[in-house]
């Protein structure tokens, strides 16, 4: 196991396999956190149910928009220009997640809810982690705070729904089944030979299976909790 | 280890279409309820700013 701790000025002293995992983990993140906005604000920031529904989605896109540039930032230092995935079509995205397009309100909420907590989960992996410059940005509170903020939202507007029943739980519902198996597959395969490396040179901290798990444990609570069904965790996944 | 060209200024533009953003949301909020207007005018102008960024232009932001 690696035990070092690398600050930039030694990056390029790093073993080519840290390098290439390094960049490779900062072009995914700073892809998933500007693919949030790009999903949702053309729909939902005319659309939302109330101006300050409007207002809380230009603050949330407000907010990614800042968790991009502070990995893209990181990205830059050490000579990765993640601007490219600013114009890139969502269908393009690395995360099969970020690829369609958000169109009802319902399943904004849902998106908070289940999809902004993968995402608070993949901060997490780079908490004490071997690269310190990238420590010290999920060691700030902002930007973990900020998704949790997201994610509260999202758990608020599904249970609210839920708690309406009848047509507005039966949407709220479907809108569950669509995120749910997207969210379980954003951890990738169970048995991966990176997610091995990635930890190995404590660039994360847990395998994709445990992550899953724990991720899958906090969402299947919350939906009992709201009376919601939990969805089939094997229909329609590409990784398990 | 050379920067990628741009970075600073990339980080530039972005603090300034975040805080731009986080200004408009602001001067909204305290309105919601008493002033339509000043809640319409921000709503509008995050959309305005919003639209740049998801064209997501780099080339010309930075020119």
């Amino acid at each position: 196991m690696f035990t070092d701790k690398v600050d930039l000025k030694d990056f390029e002293k790093q073993d080519p396999e840290y390098q290439d995992l390094l960049r490779r983990v900062l072009a995914i993140q700073a892809d998933c956190e500007i693919g949030g906005p790009n999903l949702y604000v053309k729909d939902m920031l005319p659309n939302a149910p109330t101006r300050l529904d409007q207002l809380i989605v230009a603050r949330t896109a407000a907010e990614e928009m800042d968790h991009y540039r502070k990995i893209a930032r990181l990205a830059g230092d050490i000579g990765v220009d993640v601007s490219y995935v600013l114009s890139r079509a969502n269908q393009d995205r690395y995360v099969e997640a970020f690829r369609g397009e958000i169109k009802t309100w319902e399943d904004y909420a849902v998106f908070g809810f289940l999809i902004d907590r993968v995402g608070r989960f993949q901060l997490e992996e780079f908490i004490g982690c071997s690269y310190l410059p990238l420590a010290r940005v999920v060691d700030d509170p902002d930007m973990i705070r900020e998704e949790e903020g997201h994610i509260d939202f999202g758990v608020n507007a599904t249970a609210e729904w839920a708690a309406k029943g009848g047509e507005s739980k039966e949407r709220i519902q479907k809108a569950v089944n669509y995120w749910y198996v997207k969210g379980l597959d954003m951890f990738g395969k169970s048995k991966s030979y990176r997610s091995d490396r990635y930890m190995y040179w404590r660039l994360k901290r847990r395998p994709n299976a445990v992550a899953r798990q724990q991720y899958k444990d906090e969402c299947d609570a919350l939906l009992k909790k709201m009376g919601l069904e939990i969805p089939d965790p094997n229909k329609d996944r590409l990784y398990t | 280890m050379e920067a990628a060209p741009n970075t600073e200024a990339l980080d530039q533009q972005f603090k300034e279409f975040i805080q731009a953003l986080k200004s408009a949301v602001g001067s909204a909020m305290p309105h919601l309820k008493d002033d339509p207007k000043v809640v319409e005018k921000a709503i509008t102008d995050c959309r305005d700013i919003l639209d740049v960024v998801l064209e997501g232009n780099v080339k010309e932001w930075l020119a």
